[in-house]
């Protein structure tokens, strides 16, 4: 037997998060018609699937997937594996979904011909493979077709009650990561090994994914990569931005931890770092521009003679946005993007300094209506292994 | 994701090998007509650049170009601030960033007279990528490209034989550690995170599933260094015997010169064992294909000798259940010498 499609079942029962869903499909409606948009073309390859679980809310294994969101009417979902099919229609956002063949995706070209739209936006153009740019090319003659992933990173700016549960949770694994990575932390210990017991304990919550940087040194540190057979020695601080992703939502805590005693300079260090986190919190409210988050944080390094290590030479971002990307708006001096209340961000002015070498410290915060709210619970201070400052 | 172990060892992969690697490549450019060829990555697949230069794409996207002389060029969006750490980890030393590919290619190439560049692998690109650097290269002519590059990963050198070796067998204990009834899907993929990324492997991609009737079965696809493996065990429960059954006169069928088709003809009295209005896919990923399991390169071409890749049976139920058995096995003229473990053996009760 070929099963090439599946269907909403008729039998499912509510409570999937059908409000939810209204909500997001008005969202994207009402930027559809300031655009003039007749339908939306969500793409995601396998490392930018945020729009597809915007619009399915389904954990997906293909290596690409896209939806077909209409100015009115019914989501059609594709996956390049079979498997997808019914775990996108089992949620019930989505009516119907196809197999997706990227080489031959009639499926997909025969529901465009269909719905023929004059207009239609593709989020994350930029990444549509050519093989499947030109079936929809051949598919709709004559129609404009345009990039809609600001569009879509405008609407997922902001989130409801019912993401910001789901966030909580992330928040929950956020911390619990944190500890699993102070737990193991003991001279002789390779950096890749920390990352496998951190990943142990986030997934043993139900964690999806997780993006995580590493260093480990002492002042000659300059940056976070990817962990090396490095191992840790007494003395050194150990940085990682750590950011598990659980049901579709990434959060991201950034903290520095000390094998052993830290030294006056780790501790110098962390009060500046710890003073423009605060500082980048104080200038949080609705309204406020990622330029402005920047600039308090950074402000806070001018001031006391350690501007020039906010720069791209030593830095890349002063935080970012979260949600179902971890590294949504940038929170950076020149990104004049509104933060409007519940918009979630992490507050993190990571960058070398030659107090100690590279810092790392940050909190996710929710934009509030007249502030924020951090989101995760680990205190903010520079942990040591034998006991905290 | 890539959150693993990124290690550049001249005992696993001798300097001399990455030469030879670039040089054949080079020659099959050559062959093409093509002066400069362009290799597009993202963090999810980006086995050809990290094929010539181990360079590990962690985030984002990199284009690598091949000149006719000199190492390869990393054009990245990346800060160079991660250049130390790239070269480091990867035979690199020509690493340019900015914020637009059209630019850096633009900038490399405008010492050059026009010629031909070579979009490797092209229908897979980007089509906004293809045109800005079309546009970014006047007076240029911009030829797609077929996988030149994958095609050359296809039959893997000694060097990384050893490396699929090594990877298969950890994959292969990890995976038959946790294919025991008992354990909830969220242990197993802790399980296999704490034993692979404990090993030294980049990337883990966990997949836990279930029939109705009860049947799961756990699947664990793995990069080590630049070579990945594949395994999935179904767990003790009904329908197990059916699908390993599957699986078993798949791999029986494996020999150099068999088709994907012929895969699947000989499991066709196996799949008898199954219900009628169950889809059962048998598939055959080459190692070099499982960054996107495959999705990109179905075809039905013949095993060729000495390959190494996964034979992947996959049934989806009416009911929406799935179950999948896999195994990583290399091609002999005689057959398939499995990499990974039988599933029948593997499995605990």
């Amino acid at each position: 037997m070929t099963i090439e499609h599946a269907v909403r079942p008729s039998d499912r029962t509510a409570g999937n998060g059908e409000a939810e869903a209204a909500l997001r499909h008005r969202r994207v409606r009402e930027a559809m018609a300031e655009q003039g948009l007749d339908a939306i073309l969500a793409f995601g390859p396998g490392w930018r699937r945020e729009n597809i679980r915007y619009f399915t809310d389904a954990p997906l294994t293909g290596s690409a997937a896209l939806v077909l969101f209409p100015a009115d009417g019914d989501p059609v979902a594709f996956s390049t594996h079979r498997s997808d099919l019914a775990e996108i229609t089992r949620r019930g956002w989505v009516g119907e979904a196809y197999l997706l063949d990227p080489a031959a995706p009639a499926a997909l070209t025969g529901r465009l011909r269909d719905l023929r739209p004059g207009r239609i936006g593709i989020a994350h153009y930029e990444l549509l493979p050519v093989v499947v740019m030109e079936a929809v090319r051949a598919a709709l003659p004559g129609a404009e077709i345009v990039s809609a992933t600001s569009l879509m990173d405008g609407v997922r700016l902001v989130k409801s009650d019912w993401e910001l549960a789901r966030m909580r949770r992330s928040a929950e694994v956020c911390a619990a990561g944190w500890q699993a990575f102070v737990d193991v932390l003991e001279p002789g210990l390779p950096e890749y090994r920390i990352v496998a017991e951190v990943e142990a304990r986030i997934k043993a919550m139900g964690a999806e994914d997780n993006f995580m940087l590493i260093a480990s040194g002492k002042e000659e540190v300059r940056g976070m990569t990817a962990p090396s057979p490095r191992v840790l020695e007494a003395g050194d601080m150990v940085r990682t931005e750590l950011t598990p992703q659980l049901d579709g939502y990434w959060l991201q805590i950034c903290r520095s931890a000390v094998v052993g005693k830290a030294s006056p300079a780790q501790h110098e260090s962390f009060a500046l770092f710890n003073e423009a986190v605060e500082a980048g919190m104080a200038a949080v409210r609705p309204g406020v521009t990622a330029h402005d988050v920047a600039k308090a944080q950074n402000d806070v390094f001018r001031r006391r003679g350690f501007g020039e290590y906010c720069t791209s030479r030593y830095t890349r971002v002063r935080g970012h946005g979260h949600g179902l990307h971890l590294d949504e708006t940038p929170i950076i001096e020149g990104n004049e993007t509104v933060l409007p209340q519940n918009a979630v961000f992490i507050i993190h002015p990571n960058t070398y300094t030659p107090i100690a070498g590279y810092h790392v410290l940050g909190d996710p915060v929710r934009v509030t209506a007249d502030g924020c709210e951090v989101l995760i619970s680990t205190e903010r201070k520079l942990f040591e292994t034998g006991g905290a400052v | 994701m890539k959150r693993g172990l990124v290690i550049l060892d001249p005992d696993e992969v001798p300097e001399s090998e990455w030469d030879e690697r670039l040089a054949a490549v080079r020659a099959d450019l050559a062959a093409e007509g093509v002066d400069v060829a362009l290799v597009y990555g993202d963090t999810y697949s980006s086995d050809d650049i990290a094929y010539l230069t181990n360079l590990c794409i962690y985030w984002n996207e990199g284009m690598m170009a091949i000149r006719p002389q000199g190492p390869p060029v990393l054009l990245t969006k990346l800060s160079p601030r991660v250049f130390p750490w790239m070269r480091l980890t990867s035979k690199a030393e020509d690493i340019r960033s900015g914020r637009k590919f059209g630019a850096l290619v633009s900038g490399l190439l405008e010492e050059s007279g026009p010629g031909i560049v070579g979009l490797v692998g092209a229908a897979r690109w980007p089509a906004s990528v293809v045109e800005e650097v079309t546009a970014a290269l006047p007076g240029w002519t911009v030829r797609p490209l077929g996988p030149v590059i994958r095609d050359r990963r296809a039959v893997p050198s000694s060097a990384e034989e050893a490396l699929l070796r090594t990877a298969s067998s950890a994959l292969d204990v990890a995976a038959g550690d946790v294919a025991r009834a008992g354990i909830s899907p969220v242990e197993r993929v802790s399980t296999l995170e704490r034993l692979l990324r404990g090993a030294g492997f980049l990337d883990v991609r966990v997949a836990t599933a279930a029939a109705s009737d009860g049947t799961e079965s756990v699947q664990v696809t793995g990069q080590y260094r630049t070579v990945w493996a594949h395994a999935a065990r179904v767990v003790d429960g009904p329908s197990r015997p059916a699908v390993t059954a599957v699986l078993d006169a798949a791999i029986g069928a494996v020999t150099a010169g068999a088709s994907v088709s012929g895969l699947a003809a000989a499991a066709g009295p196996a799949i008898k064992g199954l219900p009628a209005d169950a889809h059962v896919d048998v598939r055959w990923i080459d190692q070099a294909d499982l960054a996107t399991f495959g999705e990109y390169a179905r075809g039905d071409a013949g095993l060729k000798e000495g390959a190494i890749g996964a034979v992947v049976v996959e049934v989806v139920f009416a009911d929406g259940g799935f179950l999948t058995a896999a195994e990583t096995v290399q091609v002999t003229g005689s057959g398939a010498e499995r990499l990974t473990a039988t599933a029948s053996e593997a499995v605990a009760s």
